[in-house]
């Protein structure tokens, strides 16, 4: 008896050793998401309809801060907050503080551009590898759409960075495109609308966007909208003569409604991103207007509508305000990625030098579409360049041209300054990843 | 790889063969009793330096046959001193066992299969039995009950939260990226810690600011381990020790046994202890004046002031006097051939917020069976179910935790509900915190389930030879689930203000099984030369699952996740099988020297090639001079050992880090997918450690004074980090093995029996312990991390300093973290501590027992944020001193503002402290007194009762992100820690 125990335990032993030597660990995939790899060959019409959501979404993501940096640095508004002394120090300038190059404000909203532009990379990537069954058409859908969305990211990452200059060519995550500078960044912007325009035209949309999209979803629709952009970009170079030409070919209507564009896509719906630039009103954790802005607007100027008077005035750090951020009435609002009340401004823009006229109309049409009567001063040049840059502030405010804006035009030294020691920033220090 | 075990396997049994020859033998007999001449059950009687032994009887009896030649006896009994009887040419033998005087003689498991007296171990293995344990006081969890009570240890507590959360580092920070973290081992059972967020980010925002990191501060899952249970706990501090662990081990192993059952009459025994908890170190508010409400943020609320009245919220919010209660049940018992251990806790602990608290059921079945007189059979069994309500704490970007509400809200504020019950909206934050601490439920729920059991065969003995079998599995599953429940009249949830009521509900599944064989095969020879060869196979596998459904806009006071306007799922899924082999070779030179060598092979597939083996190697050698005779015999030095240990192990990547994969979105109702931030990472590997420890112990006047000495030098290479890649590419990270550090570190023990009489002993025990650590090598660029921000503090990893060095800030930068541009930053010191010392003693006059632990922690950084969130919002408690200001002009609060962005130096602050950890008196009443029914012992115990330090807040044991990483140290808002109170009564029948 004792034998054949024995004897099993060293055939226990034994089968154990067997089996341990035999078996092969198997390699487990990624069991919580779908791998670059596998979307990179043969994508289906449906994989690449499910990245193309995906940059609608990505484009949504860490944009907040993209609002808030640049709202908060061309003193558009303020962020009151007990969780981060940061919205009120560095990127107001205070003290002796500076900008940090590994700061969130900074390095989240570049980021998330960039993860925006590399969705769009692995979609040209896999439109280019896809599964049989796409036209020629379909294909040229996809390429429009992504080019111009790129263009768009590109964009934002170049107001952020500025002279600091950003990188265009990310296809190839181990080996990165050089720096470029801001003038050349726009022109790369420029060419890449360009291009993606000639890729729309005569293209198909083999897939659906959103409903911020709703009005410049078909190849044609979407093609005005790279013309907006583009018109946006002509004006950043300052090539007027660009800007008519591509305004032209966008939606601007002059007598339209002036919030007309093609938008970010927010909702409270399970899953989904709400608007983060969003707070509710009368809060101690609040944005607060600049106290600059309800003290310009006339009491009949329609875009009173962006502020709410607080039951209190609230102070932080120095910093008291009256009125809340109300630009946005709820999580579910839409931010638009460029309206036609731009259009009307840029085309205000694109003329002045050129056809003055021309320009105090489109300002006209801005005053006036707002309850203000119309513009009565000089129609020099500079006093219409005074005029239109205190127009797109009150018509833009909260929407991140402001900063921009004044730096286009050498007046950051303009922006008022609320403590002693504060500072204007001329752009947000290159993130400390890209060193 | 087969034919290297095919080899091992010839050899070892050729070794059986050719090793057995008859010899004449005689029969010695006799009785084991212990001090109070009770028999003991199961006693192992051997043949000094021969594998023939036998185990004493129910009358504690024994019978053995001698060869000739033979020269002693050994007795062998857990708890008790090893002794040893000359054969003397008596056929007869009756020994007396003591309890353990010195450790010397106690049996330590240091291996998966074997064990090891400790006077013959090369290594500084730490060693804690139940008395030290859960003698003294009650512990609320396992790792609580560790601190100060072995060398070489860095642990600390997240928060306060009830229900555990606390981090266990031995010998310094190993992984940077990685786990830190210890592999625990129960009965051969790989258990599981991790620390599952419960999804209060989606109310709290955390992650949203200047941390992507979560902020939750789970508890972590060793807490569901009951330490009553525990008989001893072993730890292997560095891969020196911890080699045949392989992959896992690079934290270091803390090897964990449960109580068994004992030979002999069924011992009942009933504990009770009741207590209560209270803040460990309140700091008062700031007070305030008319003139101080006018020159701060509240000059708008002066009529609120003027009003009054003025409240403590400090009491309000913390001032609970949280009851304690633990009853505690367990029978031990069996026969000769079979033994149980029933041990049942219930336990059940308020916290001092109102609603938070820890309740928890733990029941064990140990059993052990010997089927017959070669095959020992063993199970163990426990089941937990745990509910931990651990409030709403740490850091925000939303304003609404407790902690943060409470920094911005003045102490004239009226938060108190009205008759009605109902809370006024706070008009200083954006919660109410009395409300949030009424309403807000953030639950832990945990039902666990832990089994194992092994088969020990005597596959074949003779003279001098013997080889065993051992076979061992286990398993470990619980269900976690997280209840988060932010009802929608919460002040940030109502009328807009959020999410209109979110409820967030998580279940994680995890199994995680390991089985394992072993060979063990041990030859006597005559020259006093012994060998022990080992041969092992392991195999185990993780398999995790968690699922966390998010609901908003809830309907009226619904909580399930379909009575919301707006739902959100995602599940997460950790899947991973290693295997390993090992082999040991010991030798044991009449326990003069002791010469050990081992190799683990291991292979996971959480590497980039799951079928690669990756290689351990260990050595180590130990020597008894004072064996060899030439020591003086005056008995003032009874033991002088030397001894050095080299071994290697290893850390995995964390999972997923080979991939590069999309998450999953959602864009009007359209499944979109979006490229994840980690850039995979195909050629990632486990990280390797190599460490090396020199030592000696000293045994003076027949070991009762006993000194012990070991420096370590622990090098890491291959170190796991998740290097930042420019994010221009889209991704923000990927786990490249990057870098190599360094720990070095010395610990002292002594212990004395200072006084040894008829009524009164005095046992005291000093340990001293220091680590340094510095990063040798990075092909990174250095880096900044697990901070919020360099000027607010953060950790910088860069060669020739510590991985854990505080950088901010200040007016003399001297640090550049790249190139050679200028400095930038200035260094503040270190997270780590410059020592660490524990004193325990332990007090007995006649029947009274007084022990205490006193542990003091020299230096070591901490970041407190917290004092930068009351400063900025103007209510810290010494807002108005002036004792920081050189000029002497400013108070505290205003100076340290004028430095924010120029001089992180007031928020980083020295950590050190001294506490009483631990006071136990206790008063043992005789049999006797009840008619020899029962003993009683009855007594009063104290947690952490006095705290002596200088840090500007709660405690300065905390850390804002948890266990994870290197960031422990930072403190934003946290569940204050506590004091704990106990009275006991214990009966033994």
């Amino acid at each position: 008896m004792k034998f054949s125990f024995n004897k099993l335990f060293i055939l226990t032993a034994v089968f154990s050793l067997t089996l341990w030597t035999s078996c092969n660990i198997d390699e487990i995939p990624d069991p919580n998401g779908t791998s670059l790899e596998d979307i990179l060959e043969g994508a289906s019409a449906s994989e690449l309809q499910t990245l193309v959501t995906g940059i609608e979404s990505l484009m949504g993501q860490e944009i907040g801060f993209y609002y808030d940096v640049t709202s908060i640095i061309g003193r558009d508004y303020w962020f009151f907050t007990g969780s981060d002394p940061r919205y009120t120090g560095e990127l107001l300038g205070r003290e002796e503080s500076q900008l940090d190059n590994a700061g969130f404000y900074g390095t989240r909203p570049y980021f998330g551009r960039y993860r925006t532009i590399k969705n769009c990379n692995i979609l040209l990537e896999a439109v280019d590898n896809a599964a049989p069954g796409l036209s020629a058409a379909d294909i040229a859908g996809y390429k429009g759409f992504a080019q111009t969305i790129q263009a768009y990211e590109l964009l934002l990452a170049s107001n952020l960075q500025y002279q600091n200059g950003i990188r265009l060519d990310v296809a190839d995550p181990d080996n990165l495109g050089a720096f470029v500078d801001y003038d050349a960044a726009l022109t790369s912007i420029m060419s890449l609308l360009d291009a993606a325009n000639q890729s729309l035209t005569g293209s198909s949309f083999r897939f659906s966007l959103s409903g911020g999209f709703a009005g410049f979803d078909t190849p044609e629709t979407f093609s005005h909208f790279n013309r907006a952009l583009a018109a946006r970009v002509a004006v950043y170079q300052g090539d007027k003569a660009k800007a008519r030409t591509a305004l032209a070919e966008s939606f601007m209507m002059a007598g339209g409604d002036l919030n007309t564009g093609p938008a970010l896509y927010f909702s409270t719906a399970g899953g989904e991103v709400s608007n983060p630039v969003f707070r509710p009103t009368n809060q101690a954790d609040a944005i607060i207007a600049h106290p600059s802005f309800p003290a310009a607007l006339d009491p009949m100027d329609a875009r009173n509508s962006k502020v709410a008077l607080r039951d209190a005035a609230l102070t932080l750090d120095g910093l008291t305000g009256d009125y809340d951020v109300v630009v946005y009435k709820d999580l579910s609002d839409n931010i638009p990625l460029i309206r036609n009340e731009e259009l009307v401004l840029i085309s205000a823009e694109a003329n002045i030098g050129f056809d003055n006229a021309a320009a105090e109309t489109a300002l006209n049409v801005i005053r006036t579409q707002n309850g203000l009567d119309i513009y009565m001063g000089a129609t020099d040049d500079a006093s219409l360049v005074d005029e239109l840059l205190t127009q797109r502030w009150l018509s833009l405010w909260g929407e991140g041209h402001r900063w921009v804006d004044m730096r286009r035009y050498g007046r950051l030294g303009d922006l008022p300054l609320d403590r002693v020691g504060d500072d204007v920033w001329e752009q947000m220090p290159r993130p400390v990843s890209e060193n | 790889m087969k034919h290297i075990f095919t080899r091992m396997y010839v050899l070892l049994l050729a070794v059986m063969l050719i090793s057995s020859t008859a010899v004449a033998q005689t029969t010695v007999s006799g009785t084991v009793t212990d001090s109070d001449n009770i028999p003991l059950i199961g006693v192992s009687v051997s043949v000094k330096g021969t594998p023939i032994g036998t185990i004493t009887d129910i009358d504690g009896k024994y019978s053995l046959k001698v060869p000739d030649g033979a020269t002693a006896l050994q007795f062998d009994y857990v708890g008790f001193s090893t002794i040893e009887q000359a054969i003397d040419g008596s056929s007869s033998y009756s020994i007396v066992l003591s309890d353990s005087a010195t450790e010397l003689d106690e049996i330590v498991v240091t291996g998966l299969a074997t064990s090891v007296k400790r006077s013959n171990l090369a290594n500084s293995v730490a060693s804690i039995s139940a008395a030290e344990l859960t003698g003294v006081t009650v512990p609320t969890t396992t790792d609580a009950a560790l601190y100060g009570k072995f060398k070489g240890a860095e642990i600390r507590a997240s928060s306060g939260a009830p229900g555990g959360g606390i981090s266990v580092k031995l010998r310094g920070t190993t992984s940077i990226n990685g786990s830190s973290q210890p592999l625990f081992i129960i009965d051969g059972v790989y258990i599981d810690n991790s620390a599952i967020p419960a999804g209060l980010n989606s109310v709290s925002r955390a992650s949203s600011g200047g941390s992507t990191s979560n902020q939750d501060n789970p508890s972590n899952r060793l807490a569901d381990i009951d330490p009553e249970d525990i008989e001893n706990i072993e730890i292997l501090k560095g891969a020196s020790a911890a080699a045949q662990y392989g992959s896992r081990a690079s934290g270091g192993v803390v090897i964990i046994t449960t109580k068994k059952g004992k030979a002999g009459p069924t011992e009942v025994q009933f504990g009770q202890s009741i207590g209560w908890t209270e803040m460990l170190n309140p700091l008062g508010q700031r007070e305030w004046t008319e003139d101080r409400v006018l020159n701060s943020n509240f000059v708008d609320a002066i009529d609120e002031f003027r009003a009054g009245p003025i409240n403590n919220y400090e009491e309000l919010l913390y001032g609970n006097k949280g009851l304690l209660a633990t009853s505690r049940l367990s029978i031990r018992g069996g026969s000769d051939k079979t033994k149980f251990f029933i041990g049942t806790t219930y336990k059940n602990e308020d916290g001092i917020v109102e609603n938070t608290g820890y309740d928890k059921t733990s029941a064990r079945i140990n059993i052990n069976h010997k089927l017959t007189e070669w095959l020992d059979l063993s199970t163990t069994t426990a089941y937990i179910n745990s509910s931990a309500d651990r409030g709403f704490f740490n850091n925000d970007n939303s304003g609404t935790t407790m902690g943060i509400s409470f920094t911005s809200t003045p102490s004239f504020a009226q938060l108190l509900p009205d008759s009605e019950g109902v809370y006024p909206a706070n008009p200083y934050a954006p919660s109410n915190f009395l409300e949030t601490a009424a309403k807000v439920t953030n639950n832990e729920k945990v039902n666990r389930l832990l089994g194992g059991g092994s088969a020990t065969a005597k596959l074949f003995t003779n003279d001098n030879n013997n080889l065993r079998l051992i076979l061992r599995g286990g398993i470990d599953y619980y269900n976690l689930a997280t209840s988060a429940l932010f009802p929608n009249d919460l002040q940030f949830q109502r009328d807009g203000a959020g999410l209109n009521g979110v409820s967030v509900q998580g279940s994680t599944n995890n199994f995680n099984s390991n089985v394992a064989a072993f060979l063990v095969h041990s030859l006597y020879t005559d020259s006093g030369l012994n060998f022990r060869t080992q041969l092992g196979l392991t195999q185990e596998s993780f398999n995790r699952n968690t699922i966390l459904g998010e609901a908003f806009d809830m309907i009226g006071s619904q909580t399930n996740l379909d009575q919301g306007g707006s739902r959100n799922v995602t599940q997460t899924r950790l899947l991973q099988k290693d295997k390993g082999f090992f082999v040991q070779e010991e030798l044991n030179w009449d326990d003069k020297v002791m010469l050990t060598v081992g190799l683990r092979g291991d292979k996971s597939s959480n590497n980039s090639d799951a079928n690669q083996l990756f290689y351990y190697p260990k050595a180590s050698v130990a020597v008894n001079l004072h064996e060899f005779g030439f020591l003086p015999q005056d008995g003032v030095l009874s033991q002088f050992k030397v001894r050095t240990a080299y071994g290697q192990s290893g850390n995995f990547p964390q999972f997923g880090a080979k991939f590069t994969s999309f998450g999953s979105t959602i864009v009007d109702g359209m499944a979109g997918v979006t490229i994840g931030s980690l850039q995979g990472n195909s050629a990632v590997g486990p990280e390797r450690q190599t460490e090396v420890e020199f030592g000696f112990d000293l045994g003076f006047l027949n070991n009762r004074i006993l000194l012990d000495a070991t420096y370590y030098v622990k090098s890491v290479s291959d170190l796991l980090l998740n290097a930042d890649v420019p994010t221009s590419s889209g991704f923000t990270s990927q786990v490249t093995n990057a870098a190599e550090l360094q720990n070095r570190g010395l610990e002292i023990g002594l212990n004395a029996k200072v006084i040894d009489g008829e009524d009164f002993d005095w046992f005291s025990r000093v340990n001293w312990w220091k680590n340094n650590a510095e990063v040798t090598r990075l092909s990174v660029p250095a880096f900044t991390t697990g901070g919020f921000a360099d000027f607010l503090g953060n950790f910088m990893v860069k060669e020739g300093y510590s991985p854990t060095a505080v950088i901010g800030v200040g007016a003399n930068p001297d640090i550049t973290l790249n190139g050679t541009g200028e400095p930038t930053l200035q260094l503040y010191g270190d997270a780590e501590p410059d020592f660490q010392t524990s004193f325990y003693n332990q007090l007995s006059y006649k029947d009274v027992d007084l022990t205490f632990l006193v542990h003091w922690k020299k230096g070591g950084k901490n970041i407190n944020l917290s004092t930068l969130l009351f400063d900025l919002n103007n209510t810290t408690h010494d807002f108005d001193d002036v004792e920081l200001d050189p000029e002497g002009a400013l108070g505290n609060g205003d100076y340290r503002l004028s430095q924010l962005g120029v001089n992180t130096a007031p928020y980083i602050e020295d950590a050190s402290y001294v506490r009483l950890r631990e006071i136990g008196l206790f008063y043992n009443i005789p049999k006797s007194t009840f008619n020899d029914l029962m003993r009683l012992k009855v007594g009063f115990s104290g947690t952490n009762l006095l705290n002596f330090f200088e840090y500007n807040s709660y405690d300065p044991e905390v850390s804002n992100f948890g266990s994870g990483g290197l960031s422990t140290g930072v403190e934003v808002t946290p569940f204050p820690s506590a004091k704990r109170f106990n009275f006991h009564v214990t009966a033994t029948f």
